[in-house]
Parts: structure tokens; C-alpha cells; sequence
């Protein structure tokens, strides 16, 4: 699967370095505002300084392999795809937050990552996707009695 | 109250017309109840108990449950603040377990925020032992505890819980240091309840129901309720010179500024409720014990269990 | 002999038609549910137990067991099928049985699952009727050092899912850690790493990890790749069916699979994620063929599925013998035993044996309705393969959020399932393992509360894992695990050098 390229800095591979050094930045400096201890035996603290410390040993294992090169090769990314789907994602999420309604935000969300995988008909998919989210709707609110978001649309069933 | 009955159901045959207008009366034909809890739990089971009861006995024509689950209650009473503001067709289901929550999580919302309606149900606490434990009753418990609290180990429910609040005050009231106590909280009934059985721990304390077919069958012995009074069989702490008195309701609220209409068409409806025969058969299948409470009584319960639990939170080092 | 009386009478009231009725419900609606992730079993029986007000205990009891059973089917499903865990249980399954999927094997791997479903239940079961007393009375012995002592284990055979850097295994598997110490401190209170927001004080939700991981990272991973290579997904390459190989390969780790399962799901705190990871990881190692471990190798759906089954019923045994609900499905199921004024605990068998019995033949019978109902099934699910890609992938992310925003609408829940869909196209693409993340979440928690809930029973002496039986002999066991692969690799070498 990888193909070695000895001696060549992988820059990825430092920042992900660099990101656990931060993560375990992070849960040191939560861990130190912890107030309360157990009374007996060990505290709140115990578990957050394996972590941290474990972190910083991977930090030190990750950036050791990245400056061997050690990461596998990668190809060339498209980020159009993925900016669709997370899109589709933050899309779905607004929808909930602004109260438009869980079926607009499934169809939304079937239509970009529809897009995404290359399909040129986001008004079909949309089309689709609102009507599985009418389907979806149903089965929850009738057969569950679970209530999904609720926007102007569904308020009407 | 005939003034109420005539807006009653004037307001149903309005529902019935003009659906989405809201007035006063017409809180009791479409009610919404928020769970602030996951489907299943406590809380849950309490709001769909009561969707069933609203319904079946015709006290309102539609209930509609959510569930709005997270950190004790703290997020669903968030919401139930702020987005039900004003809205008297709204009803928020919560429980002593909440006030503890609220503070221990440094909940910017209080439930002196909501309008509160009625206490509902409650579960007194036991305190039990191992079966072969040489602890017989309280007064062993007590000494024993006295003697040195690192070495009595309780198995209970959540950290800052209804459990470990009753087992501060149990240290409290025999003398003992109540910041000194072992208490080894557990994730579930079925976890703290094998610590105990398998005599892991000293004592264990969780609601009466969770240890009844255990007391029964001889495994576990009773050592007492935080009940005022008990019987011969199930004797209370307090008769046993423990003064310790502690329960795990189940309330209703209602949303922040309502008005006093409201505030009278939503206590009438859950009155009417409590009292209904579709509600006991509930409590009976579900094993909770009434503990109907309504109007300016409950408002007074729930100020004053709020600043105990406040007390022995602070007393324990769970709040500051 | 009493115990096999009282089962044959117990058949004969699971058999009658309405119980047999109410079965078939349960399982199809189990089924129907348990595909959906985040919304699990236990959620089911929770909304489903107003509706069975008006049957009769035994009745809806029995429907409640077709439901449990039914549930695990779904999880499992949609694991190998789109890669999307319905549970953490059936997470291992995803490992192996979605790589069989996309193979053109997933008529195999969906069959080698019903069948070991059906072998691990219908084992555990019999265990049930015949070991639950005894089994309980070793099960409430273990305490929490035992408990930490097994997690030590759990955690030494994780590194079977590393791959080939035990520094990226690693690094995996400590990020799952930190996950893992998100929101309140079980043992003080108080709220860990969650940065002032409410929503986090529960902590980071599994089957939300599992999921984002999952089936949002490889939709994400997929789509970035289509420019180099076209993913083509072909439902039935070879046989549709379980070749001979296929069973030969199959019917060990089914057992195996139980014996892990079964014990483990019986102990209070057991669980069914451990039994599953122990069972991938045995199967990993005991494999004559380990090249295909990583690209669909029918053991590592055979084992983890008769594991998570075989916990299911083990899960029971507590409940039945002492009342104690060790799931969330086995709380709800006790809820529906008490909504007809039945304490399950010491004293049900004795004051309602037909009950009792009823319900472990119901367990048969719901066992045996999955196996009938879903092998035909098989042929029909793998056509969900043959679905144009963008369609494919777009309803797998709208199923990924559904379980999300029916079991907790926040927008604080959705976005994490987003992040960790971006974790895990990240991962990826890096080459890191996934599977060690959900595991060290999982675990982490548990090790931690148990190890302090250990001490602070011994008033922090750590002695207390050496002195107790069982917890002594776990930490050996681990010890060994953890030293054995490096001796024997030592050893080969060794060897190589003499050659």
C-alpha cells in the first residue's frame, strides 16, 4: 500500500504532530482547573495525564515518522466533492437550527452528496430527497411517536 | 371553576375550528410535554404516562411528548425557558434529580424560572446491606459510620444524585463528617446492585423499588427508609433515631410568564389528572407512589428542597 | 431435569399462534428499527411499551424478545451493507463484512451472520435456561478491579486492529481516549473537557463516533477519490450464497464467537463491545488466511456477530435470575416486566416459572423466525448495492443523520457527526485506523470509573488488583497477550538468523 519516499519531510505529517501536541495542550489545561478530588483512591485528574502525556509521546512517534517520510504516498485531492457533502451537512444542521424543517433538510442534504458523487440533476434528487424525508417523517412521528424537527411543512402533516 | 369549564370547552370546539390559534382554554385541548430526558428513562416514561392518562380519560384531546435528553435535565430546561415562553399549552416533566443537576452543572437557568404546577409521583430511598453483612440496622450503620466513614463504602447512583444527597445527610445527621463519606457512584441500578450482592461495598442506597425482590427473597435486608414513618416490616430511618427524611419526586412545571389564567387551566387539568382513575391505574402498573402535591404547597417543597440540596451540595464540595 | 420440563412447557406457550404472532412483530419491527443507527433496541421497547398495554404480560414480554433480537439483526445489517454500525456492537462486523460487501460478498457475509446469529443465540439461550443461577452467582463476584482487569485485556487485543504502525494504532486509539474524557466525571461530577457547552456534559455519544467515522468519512473519502478511481460496486461476485470454504471457514468462529459472548454479556458490566473486539481480534490471530484481515475475511463477521448475539442472551441472565438490567434494552425490558406487577429477581422462577420459560422459548422462537425471515432476505438486501452510487452514498448520509436527529435533535450532536466525518476522511487518506477511536471511547470511560471505583473501595491501595482471584488472573492473561507477539517474533527472527 505504501510507497516509501526515505529522506523527504512530509509536511502533513507535522501538522498532525503538531495537532495531537495541541489536543494534549488542551486536556492539560482543562485537567488543571478540575476543583474537586475523590476522597479516596484516585482523583479526576489520573486519567486526563495519561492522556495528555501518551499524546505527547505520539506527537514525538508521529513528527519522528514524518520527518523519515514515513507517511504513505497520497494522491491529488478534489475538494469540490467534499465541499459539496459538507455543505449538504451545514445545509441540514441550519435547517434544524433555524426551524425549516426536517424534510427541506434531508432533501437538501440527498441532493449535494447526490451532487457530489457526480450526478447532474439536483432538482430531480431534491425532488427525491423530500420525498423520502416526507416518508421518514411519517414512519417516525406515526409508528415511533418520536417528533422530528419541526418546520412550517410538518407542522401541516 | 364553572366560568373554567364553560372556557374549557368552549376552547376545545375553537381547536376544533381554528387549529394554531391559541387562547388560554384551548391549553388544555393541545398540550405539549417535554421529556427533558432520553426516550426511556424516568422522566420519559413519566411524560408518556401522562400523554396515555390525558388522553384516554379526555382531559385533552392531543399531548404531544418530546424529548430533549442531556446532563440531568439541564439542557432541556434551557430550552423549555426560553422557547416556551409565555405559552400556556406547555408542560415540562422533572424531578429532584434535576435540582441537583442544575446546580452541580452550573446551569445558567434555574427552575426558579419556570411556574411551578404539581409534584406528581415520589420514591422513598433504602438503605440496604448484604444479606451475611454484621450490620443489622441503622443504629449499627450509624456507629459504624461514626466510627470511621473511609470504611463504610455506599454504592449508589450518580455523583451529586438523590443517592449520594441522602447519603450526606445520612453522615450528617448520626455526627459523622459528611465531606469523609466513601461514596462509589455507579452508572446504572443493575451495576451498584451487583457491587452490593456480590458484597463489594458496605451498604447500598437506590429507590425501594430497585431492591424489593432482592429484601424479599432474602438476599439483601433492609436496614431502613427515609420514610417519617414506617412499618414493623420496613422500618424508617427516623424511628430508628436517624433523623433523615428524603424523596425522589417527579413534578410538573410550566413555562416562565404565563399568565395567572393559564397558570389555573393547566393546575385544574393536572388536578384533574391526579385524580383520575386512568392516572392511579398507572401508578399501580408502574409501581410509583402518588405524591399529589399542587398549588402554592408545592412552590414552598420546591424552594425549600432546592436550598437543602444547595446546602448539602456545598457541604460535600459538589458545588461551590 | 426440571430445568428441560419446564422448557418443553414453556415451548408449548411460545408456540401458541398469538404468541407466535406476537413474535413475528417483534422481530419485524426490531428489525425495521435496529437498521436505523442511534436508534437501538432499547429505544424501540421504550416507545413501543404503551402500545402493548392491552396484550397480556406474556404476550408483550414475548414481543419484547423478538424486538431485542430483531434489533442486533438490523445493527448488523447496515453495518456490512453501507458501513454504518446501527450499534457500537456491531461495529467489528463493519470491519470486515463491509469489505466483503464491496467485494461482491456480501450475500456471504449477511448469511454467515444470520446463521451465526442464529448458532450464538440459540447456544446462549440453552445457556441461559440451564446456567443462569449458577453463571449469576459468579457474575456478581466480579467487582470493579475485575472489571479493569478485563478491560486490560480488551485493550491489548485492540492493537488487532491497528494495522501496520503500532504508531498510528496508537495515536488512533488515544485520540478515542480523549474523546472518551468528555463531560462529567462519573465518579466526581464534574464536567471534563467540554468547554462551557451544556451539550457536551454527556459526553460524546458512540454510535455518533462510530457513525461520523464510518459512513460520513468513507462518503467523504470516496467522493474525493472518484477523480483517480471509480469506485464500482458489484453486489454478487461468485456465489451469492456461503461456498463450502465459506462454512468451513465460518463455524469455529461462531463458536468461539458464543464463548466470548455469552460469559462476558452475562456479567453486569460486561457489555457486548467487549465480547465482539476480544472475538476480531482471536479470529485475526487464529486465521490460516491474515492477508485478507483488512479486506474482507469472513471470520471477522462470523466471530463478532455470534459474540454480539450470545451477549444479547447473556444480557438476560442477570435480569432473570436477580432482576438486574445490565443493557438499556434489559431496563426497558424490566420496565415491561413491572408494568404487569412482576419483579423479575431470585423469586420469578419460582413464582412464575410458565413466564419464565415462556419467554426463553419465545427466545428460541424469535431466534429461529430471523434466521427464516432474513436468509431469503439476503438476496434482496445485496440488491441494495446495485443502487447508482450518488443515490447510494446520498442515502446513506441521510440515514447517518436520521438516527442522529430522531435520538438527540442538537444542532452541538450534528455537528460533531460532521467533524467526525471530516476525522475520519482525514484518517484515511493518512492511513490511520479508524476502529481503535470508537474502542478507545468505549473503553476508556470504563477502565478509568472502574479502576477508581477499585481503589476507592480499597482506600487506595493498589494491592487490591493482585489479591482478588479473578483480577489476578485477567492482568496475567494480558500480560501475556501483550509480551507473547514480540517473543514469538523474536523467536522468528532468532530462527531467520540461523537459516
Amino acid at each position: 500500500m505504501s510507497t516509501r519516499t526515505p529522506g523527504r519531510v512530509d509536511k502533513a505529517g507535522l501538522v498532525i504532530a503538531l495537532f495531537l501536541l495541541i489536543l494534549a495542550g488542551l486536556i492539560w489545561q482543562d485537567l488543571t482547573s478540575l476543583q474537586l478530588s475523590s476522597v479516596y483512591g484516585l482523583g479526576p485528574k489520573a486519567m486526563p495525564v495519561v492522556v495528555s502525556v501518551g499524546l505527547v509521546v505520539l506527537a514525538v512517534g508521529n513528527a519522528v515518522t514524518a520527518l523519515k517520510g514515513g507517511l504513505p504516498a497520497r494522491e491529488r485531492l478534489d475538494w469540490k466533492p467534499i465541499l459539496f457533502i459538507l455543505g449538504g451537512l451545514a445545509a441540514l444542521i441550519a435547517c434544524i437550527k433555524f426551524e425549516i424543517g426536517f424534510i427541506p433538510a434531508t432533501a437538501i442534504l440527498f441532493a449535494a452528496t447526490s451532487a457530489a458523487f457526480g450526478r447532474r440533476a439536483f432538482l430531480v434528487d431534491l425532488l427525491i430527497g423530500f420525498v423520502a424525508g416526507i416518508v421518514i417523517f411519517l414512519l417516525f412521528s406515526k409508528l415511533l411517536t418520536l417528533t422530528l424537527p419541526m418546520g412550517p411543512l410538518e407542522r401541516l402533516i | 371553576m364553572s366560568q373554567y369549564r364553560k372556557g374549557f370547552w368552549r376552547g376545545a370546539l375553537a381547536a376544533a375550528a381554528v387549529a394554531g390559534f391559541a387562547t388560554t382554554a384551548m391549553a388544555q385541548s393541545e398540550l405539549k410535554i417535554m421529556a427533558p430526558a432520553a426516550p426511556g428513562g424516568g422522566w420519559d416514561q413519566t411524560a408518556r404516562s401522562m400523554q396515555q392518562a390525558l388522553t384516554t380519560a379526555g382531559l385533552a384531546k392531543s399531548v404531544q411528548v418530546t424529548n430533549v435528553p442531556g446532563a440531568g435535565g439541564s439542557i432541556g430546561i434551557a430550552q423549555f425557558v426560553n422557547g416556551a415562553k409565555g405559552d400556556g399549552s406547555q408542560l415540562m416533566v422533572m424531578g429532584y434529580v434535576m435540582v441537583g443537576a442544575l446546580l452541580t452543572n452550573k446551569s445558567p437557568v434555574t427552575l426558579d424560572q419556570t411556574t411551578p404546577i404539581a409534584r406528581l409521583t415520589g420514591e422513598y430511598e433504602a438503605i440496604v446491606v448484604p444479606a451475611d453483612s454484621p450490620i443489622k440496622n441503622a443504629k449499627d450503620l450509624a456507629a459504624a459510620v461514626k466510627a470511621d466513614p473511609a470504611k463504610v463504602t455506599w454504592a449508589g447512583g450518580s455523583a451529586g444524585g438523590v443517592d449520594h444527597i441522602a447519603v450526606a445527610l445520612f453522615a450528617k445527621a448520626v455526627g459523622a463528617d459528611p465531606t469523609k463519606i466513601n461514596y462509589i457512584p455507579f452508572s446504572g441500578g443493575g451495576e451498584s446492585l451487583a457491587a452490593i450482592l456480590g458484597g463489594k461495598v458496605t451498604a447500598g442506597i437506590s429507590g425501594y423499588g430497585e431492591f424489593e425482590s432482592q429484601i424479599k427473597a432474602g438476599k439483601l435486608r433492609l436496614i431502613g427508609l427515609t420514610t417519617p414513618k414506617g412499618t414493623p416490616d420496613m422500618p424508617s430511618l427516623k424511628e430508628q433515631g436517624v433523623n433523615l427524611e428524603i424523596a425522589n419526586w417527579r413534578a410538573v412545571v410550566a413555562a416562565p410568564g404565563i399568565s395567572a389564567d393559564q397558570k389555573k387551566a393547566l393546575s385544574e387539568t393536572i388536578d384533574k389528572l391526579a385524580k383520575s382513575k386512568e392516572w392511579a391505574e398507572i401508578l399501580k402498573q408502574k409501581g410509583w407512589d402518588d405524591a399529589y402535591l399542587s398549588g402554592d404547597a408545592f412552590a414552598k417543597f420546591l424552594a425549600e428542597d432546592t436550598n437543602r440540596t444547595k446546602e448539602v451540595l456545598t457541604s460535600v464540595g459538589l458545588v461551590k | 431435569m426440571d430445568a428441560f420440563f419446564a422448557l418443553a412447557h414453556g415451548v408449548t406457550v411460545a408456540i401458541q399462534p398469538m404468541n407466535l404472532l406476537f413474535a413475528l412483530v417483534g422481530v419485524l419491527l426490531g428489525t425495521a428499527v435496529g437498521v436505523l443507527p442511534g436508534i437501538g433496541p432499547a429505544l424501540t421497547v421504550a416507545l413501543l411499551l404503551p402500545i402493548t398495554f392491552k396484550l397480556d404480560p406474556g404476550g408483550s414480554i414475548i414481543m419484547f424478545a423478538g424486538i431485542y433480537y430483531g434489533g442486533m439483526y438490523g445493527g448488523s445489517t447496515t453495518a456490512i451493507l453501507i458501513n454504518t454500525p446501527g450499534e457500537s456492537a456491531s461495529m467489528a462486523t463493519a470491519l470486515e463484512g463491509n469489505k466483503m460487501a464491496k467485494a461482491g460478498r456480501g450475500g456471504p457475509a449477511l448469511a454467515t451472520s444470520a446463521i451465526g446469529s442464529f448458532v450464538a443465540g440459540t447456544i446462549a439461550t440453552l445457556g441461559l435456561a440451564f446456567l443462569a443461577p449458577t453463571l449469576v452467582e459468579l457474575a456478581v463476584k466480579f467487582g470493579p478491579e475485575d472489571y479493569f482487569a478485563l478491560m486490560c485485556v480488551a485493550f491489548v487485543t485492540v492493537s488487532a486492529t491497528f494495522g501496520d504502525s503500532p504508531v498510528r494504532g496508537l495515536t488512533s486509539l488515544f485520540i478515542g481516549l480523549a474523546l472518551g474524557l468528555v463531560g462529567i466525571d462519573r465518579l466526581t461530577g464534574q464536567a471534563r473537557l467540554t468547554f462551557g457547552v451544556p451539550e457536551l456534559l454527556d459526553g460524546v455519544e458512540v454510535t455518533t463516533l462510530a457513525v461520523g467515522l464510518f459512513a460520513v468519512g468513507e462518503a467523504l473519502y470516496v467522493a474525493s477519490r472518484r477523480h483517480i478511481e471509480e469506485e464500482v460496486l458489484e453486489p454478487v461476485r461468485g456465489s451469492l450464497w456461503m461456498t463450502k470454504q465459506d462454512w468451513k471457514r465460518s463455524w469455529m468462529p461462531w463458536l468461539r464467537g458464543t464463548l466470548f459472548g455469552f460469559p462476558i454479556g452475562a456479567l453486569p458490566a460486561g457489555g457486548a463491545e467487549i465480547p465482539t473486539f476480544l472475538s476480531y481480534s482471536t479470529e485475526k490471530r487464529l486465521t490460516k488466511y491474515p492477508e485478507e484481515f483488512g479486506h474482507g475475511a469472513i471470520e471477522g463477521v462470523a466471530g463478532p456477530e455470534a459474540a454480539n448475539n450470545a451477549s444479547a442472551a447473556g444480557t438476560l441472565v442477570p435480569l432473570l435470575a436477580l432482576g438486574l438490567p445490565t443493557s438499556a434494552t434489559a431496563a426497558m425490558m424490566l420496565a415491561g416486566f413491572q408494568q404487569y406487577g412482576l419483579n423479575p429477581g431470585p423469586l420469578l422462577f419460582a413464582e412464575r416459572p410458565e413466564l419464565v420459560w415462556g419467554l426463553i422459548a419465545s427466545l428460541f422462537i424469535a431466534n429461529t423466525m430471523l434466521l427464516v425471515l432474513n436468509l431469503p432476505l439476503v438476496g434482496l438486501w445485496v440488491k441494495l448495492l446495485a443502487i447508482p452510487q450518488p443515490w447510494l452514498y446520498a442515502g446513506i448520509l441521510v440515514f447517518a443523520t436520521m438516527g442522529t436527529i430522531a435520538a438527540k435533535p442538537s444542532v452541538v450532536e450534528l455537528t460533531m457527526l460532521g467533524a467526525f466525518g471530516v476525522l475520519g476522511f482525514l484518517m484515511r487518506r493518512f492511513d490511520y485506523p479508524i476502529a481503535p477511536v470508537v474502542v478507545g471511547l468505549i473503553l476508556g470511560p470504563i477502565a478509568e470509573a472502574q479502576l477508581r471505583r477499585a481503589l476507592s473501595i480499597s482506600l487506595g491501595d493498589p494491592m487490591v488488583l493482585l489479591q482478588s482471584p479473578i483480577s489476578a488472573t485477567l492482568l496475567a492473561i494480558a500480560a501475556i497477550a501483550l509480551i507473547l507477539p514480540f517473543a514469538l517474533k523474536g523467536m522468528n527472527r532468532f530462527k531467520a538468523q540461523e537459516d
